[in-house]
């Protein structure tokens, strides 16, 4: 029994000592196959002065498919294989809206840290996020320069914005309860940073082509997640 | 042997063996008794045992994990300091220190006699002194002496003044070891606070003692001469963990209550458990006290859901409970199936019948359909709340007969010529019909999502799936124009539907058509005979009790009077040739799933088939089994107040016109929410609408409503809704919100001239106007708010202020942001950001837009 126990706890020691040495990243491309829906662009008529602010028209960021035939604005987060809790960052994710537009489209917050969400136009916006897993919120932000912090307290994937001022403003925030998160770039690609080495569900989710999942085993040197969608 | 014993003459005759038996029997059958009376009867002695073992182990266990939760390096650390400090008690030093002390509070002692003895001499010294010069006497020699015990006096004193600040320099190090010591000591029990709790608590688990618990109710029972009687309630014997939360993942009968919630506000240590639970409160095993052993014990305990029974005992005038869901789902499956139409229930009197009139059919429909119906209103409609009569053909036959001949002897005529429905175009009448709302009540087709959302067995409004083959086009005309033509009773409202739109939705509903095979109909129905049969035969069955029928208005009630129905001995119930468990509980299942289930070639049933769920046969009988006259003493029943009453009335209203089909309202409804990708682009929420609106503008507007918000394409139906309803309505809205009827004149409000500037500022710096429209005479669709020069009129000028203090507090979900985030103005420079009085402004600037009515 004495001998097993010790075995067990040097067993303990040494696969926190690995965990604790090692890390790697994930890192990752969404390709896109298929036909590229139309690109819709998005009208701003019901507010003159959200129209004045683009004198190019604006595409929806619903699907972009960047010139690299891959997908942004994909979500991907660490969903399972990590069986611990890690603090809360204290810096804010910030979030504005900027042109009658949220910036970002998509990103990832963890349970509990505060989103900062900044006015940046001189009119009336309002942020009503429809989480179902924490409480809703709707306020104003009636003048230019406001900012306010929120927070959810559970995870959730996704979490949606809407302004109610202009139906066409939208934005979605991944809430995870680890640090293990990104979102795809206008190269659609993304990295996961510093991870312990293991074996991890990762997942990935889009706006309109729904969710994919992957394991993924990363080692010192890190690992590869491809995800694939396709037009439909 | 017995013979032997005739023989033997009787005075020498030996009895001493039966004796011994016998005495050794009944030294057994004590033994036996004290044995019985003190282990085997006293199972409650074991569980309390059980209990206080099973509650010490957990604690002992939050014990443990409280000490291990202690931060073992502080705790170490701590504890090493302490005995260090308190191994400097122990040290020379130390001990010096105290020795030193003592000396010198000796010393002190000395110094302070020998100064007081002083004093008395120099007083004496100075008595000899002043005495001596008085008499005129040479005193020299005295003063001398006084002056020398005055000098000794001060030098005492100095002595005195050196050694207190010695002791106090010797005192002061001393007190440093000790409080080092003491507080040490106090911060090591801080940190071990919780596990020391837990462990006196573990202590006075120990202690407990084994003994009946109960709970006396002096005055809750009466008994059958209507005297006061008492109730022991002795369940918490066994129950003992029922407040306990450790006891959570116990097993019975130590769990934890499942709704600790409630009995914050029943407390059971005033209350007991038996007033809900039932059962034989007094007994001590639990078969006697659950009943499953005690056949006679006439209330046993109510197990699952069915302990909602009880919360009719006390709040038997509620439709609805708030936070039990299942009591007021049972309350309005039972209004919606009507049971009160044959039945004569307590809390279900005076209601309207539930089906439509029956007096101008040749209006609508055929014989045929009618015949059809008769057969099995299921196999037409298999949702219809009307249940199978199992009629006879020969009985359909004389109904259709009978039914037909006063509908042509009704002076009833359709508002149009015969032919004036033509003219409407299908689609865009399908179009209209799912716009202005017809699906939150009518099921077409395989659309069943407000029917499942209602998670009902049975729709509230026919399914128009196969309406062309039952319904007279020119009839759909008239009564989709005007229903109360046809049925000035009904409950289907007006969607105020031009004549081209009423025309376009019957071309739609006619091309509902109904091609599935059905018997066919050869019947007479002209004969005097047929006539007369159809009205012995209505009067069998009761058809009046739902229906409307010329000829029948004096009848009353077909069937039994259910409001002690929950106290119906299982001896009065008969069971038919069926296997079926004799209890009350099997039978009320059984005649609930098949009314005619316990029928015989002897016993005939008239009582109608119903297609209940198994969900709504436990809902009703659960009801059953509340319906009770024996009610607890007027204390202890919550008292019916006016309010309570209007809420009732308005419940009953809202739920017989479907107004929850489409709004939400207190706890349930707005399934047509259903129907829409965003529910918050439904129809309103309207349990706040007594605190909201002003009560001459809801009036006005149940009678002609007119669109308000502009995202809504369906329609507020017109209801007709009597004066008598209308009041209803309103006192219900009011009663909800806990306010009352009162004369106000909203007119007479008038804005405060000082906030409008400031009002006008918000207001335009809020940009309201973003979302709402302002001014013109149409609503515009495009706009997402209602337009606010509608606000004067119809909004109270308080609920304004606390809207914009928290709409979503108020209406989750709404698309009303919040400009005061934690009641803090967005503006700190106007009103010295007092953010009440900006609300009173922006709302005294809204009192001033628009006419002035």
């Amino acid at each position: 029994m004495k001998i097993f126990n010790s075995a067990l706890m040097s067993f303990a020691v040494l696969s926190i000592s690995t965990v604790t040495m090692y890390a790697g990243d994930i890192a990752g491309k969404i390709s896109f196959d298929g036909k590229a829906p139309a690109v819709s662009q998005i009208k701003m008529n019901a507010d003159k002065q959200c129209l004045s602010m683009h004198p190019n028209p604006v595409n929806s960021e619903e699907v972009v498919v960047n010139g690299n035939g891959t997908l942004k604005n994909v979500f991907v987060y660490v969903k399972d294989g990590l069986n611990k809790k890690f603090d809360v960052p204290t810096t804010p994710v910030v979030l504005d809206q900027h042109g009658c537009q949220y910036t970002p489209h998509v990103f990832g917050v963890q349970a509990g840290q505060s989103i900062e969400i900044r006015n940046s136009d001189p009119l009336l916006h309002n942020i009503h996020a429809l989480p179902k897993n924490s409480p809703q919120f709707n306020n104003a932000q009636p003048l230019k320069g406001m900012k306010m912090t929120k927070k959810f307290d559970k995870p959730e994937i996704m979490v949606k914005f809407k302004c109610e001022v202009h139906n066409w403003m939208n934005c979605y925030a991944g809430v995870v309860d680890n640090p293990f998160y990104a979102v795809s770039d206008d190269k659609g690609t993304f990295t996961i940073k510093g991870l312990p080495a293991g074996t991890y569900t990762v997942e990935a989710w889009h706006e309109k082509y729904g969710t994919q999942q992957l394991k993924v085993t990363v080692s010192d040197k890190g690992a590869a997640a491809d995800f694939k969608y396709a037009g439909k | 042997m017995l013979q032997k014993r005739a023989e033997t003459p009787i005075e020498n005759r030996n009895y001493s063996k039966f004796y011994l038996i016998f005495s050794g029997l009944l030294f057994l059958s004590t033994l036996w008794a004290v044995v019985d009376e003190v282990a085997v009867r006293r199972p409650w002695k074991t569980y309390q045992g059980e209990y206080y073992s099973l509650s010490a182990e957990k604690i002992r266990e939050q014990y443990r994990e409280a000490m291990a939760a202690v931060d073992s390096s502080a705790a170490a650390e701590l504890s090493s300091q302490l005995a260090e400090a308190n191994q400097r008690l122990e040290s020379k030093e130390y001990k010096d220190a105290v020795k030193k002390a003592d000396d010198l509070q000796l010393a002190l002692a000395n110094a302070t006699r020998r100064w007081s003895f002083a004093r008395s001499n120099s007083d004496a010294a100075y008595y000899e002194y002043k005495t001596t010069v008085h008499e005129g006497h040479p005193s020299e020699n005295l003063k001398k002496k006084l002056d020398d015990l005055d000098n000794e006096i001060a030098g005492y004193a100095k002595e005195m003044a050196d050694i207190s600040t010695q002791l106090q320099f010797v005192n002061a190090i001393l007190g440093g070891y000790k409080n080092t010591a003491d507080s040490l000591d106090v911060a090591l029990k801080a940190l071990y606070a919780d596990a020391h709790k837990l462990k006196s608590k573990f202590e006075g688990i120990k202690k407990s003692s084994i003994d009946i618990r109960q709970v006396l109710l002096n005055d809750f029972d009466k008994s059958n001469f209507g005297e006061v009687k008492a109730r022991v309630d002795r369940c918490q014997t066994c129950h003992l963990g029922y407040s306990d939360k450790n006891m959570s993942d116990a097993p019975q009968p130590f769990t934890t209550h499942s709704n600790p919630e409630l009995l914050t506000i029943h407390n059971p240590e005033k209350f007991g458990c038996t007033p809900c639970h039932r059962g034989q409160g007094h007994a001590l095993t639990a078969g006697n006290a659950h009943g499953d052993t005690d056949h006679y014990w006439e209330t046993p305990v109510l197990r699952g859901k069915d302990v909602y029974a009880s919360c009719n005992t006390c709040h038997s005038m509620r439709q609805a409970l708030k936070g039990v869901p299942y009591f007021s789902k049972a309350k309005q499956t039972l209004l919606e199936s009507g049971c009160y139409g044959c039945h004569e229930i307590n809390g279900f009197t005076n209601l309207p019948k539930i089906g439509p009139q029956l007096n101008t059919l040749p209006a609508k429909v055929k014989p045929e359909w009618v015949y059809r119906w008769m057969r099995n209103p299921k196999e037409y409609n298999p949702r219809t709340r009307m249940p199978n009569f199992r009629l006879s053909e020969e009985e359909s036959e004389a109904i259709t007969a009978y039914l037909f001949s006063i509908g042509q002897e009704s002076s009833f005529k359709l508002d149009r010529p015969k032919g004036s429905y033509a003219g409407g175009s299908a689609s865009r009448g399908r179009e209209i019909f799912e716009l202005v709302g017809c699906k939150g009540c009518h099921v077409v087709g395989d659309d069943e999502r407000v029917r499942n959302a209602r998670a009902s067995s049975y729709d509230i409004a026919p399914e128009l799936t196969h309406a062309a083959g039952k319904l007279n086009p020119d009839w759909i005309i008239d009564w989709i124009k005007n229903p109360r033509h046809y049925n000035p009773t009904t409950k289907m409202p007006s969607l105020r539907l031009t004549d081209q739109e009423a025309r376009d939705i019957a071309a739609f509903v006619m091309t509902m058509r109904d091609d599935r095979p059905k018997e066919t109909f050869t019947g007479d129905i002209a004969s005097h005979e047929k006539i007369a049969r159809g009205a012995k035969v209505i009067r069998e069955y009761g058809c009046f009790g739902c229906h409307e029928i010329k000829g029948m208005e004096n009848e009353s009630k077909v069937s039994v009077n259910l409001s002690d129905f929950g106290r119906k001995k299982v001896e009065q119930m008969d069971f038919g040739d069926t296997k079926v468990h004799h209890t009350w509980y099997d039978w009320v299942g059984n005649k609930l799933k098949n009314s005619r289930v316990f029928q015989t070639e002897r016993i005939v049933q008239k009582m109608a088939v119903f297609a209940f769920s198994d969900e709504e046969v436990s809902q009703l009988r659960m009801l059953l089994m509340s319906f009770r006259v024996d009610n607890p003493q007027p204390k202890y029943q919550e008292l019916v107040t006016q309010r309570l009453t209007d809420i009732d009335a308005g419940q009953k209203l809202t739920i017989r016109y479907g107004c929850i089909n489409c709004h939400q309202l207190e706890e349930r409804g707005s399934y047509f929410g259903a129907l829409l990708d965003e529910p918050a682009k439904g129809p309103p929420m309207i349990t706040i609408e007594g605190a909201k609106v002003q009560e001459p503008w809801l009036q006005g507007f149940l009678k002609s409503p007119s669109p308000i918000r502009p995202w809504l394409k369906v329609r507020m139906p017109t209801f007709s809704l009597t004066e008598d309803e209308i009041n209803t309505v309103t006192k219900y809205f009011l009663g909800l919100s806990k306010m009352n009827l009162e004369l106000r004149d909203y007119a007479a409000f008038t804005p405060d001239p000082h906030l409008l500037p400031d009002g006008k500022k918000l207001f335009t710096e809020f940009q309201c106007i973003k979302c709402h429209q302002l001014g013109g005479a149409e609503i515009d669709p495009a706009s997402v708010g209602p337009n606010l020069e509608l606000a004067r009129g119809r909004l109270k000028p308080e609920w304004v202020v606390s809207w914009l203090k928290n709409p979503e507090a108020i209406q989750p979900g709404t698309m009303m942001p919040g400009y005061f985030p934690d009641g803090q103005s967005p503006m700190p420079d106007v009103m010295h950001g007092d953010a009440k009085l900006q609300m009173e402004a922006i709302r005294d600037h809204l009192f001033t837009l628009g006419k002035k009515k």
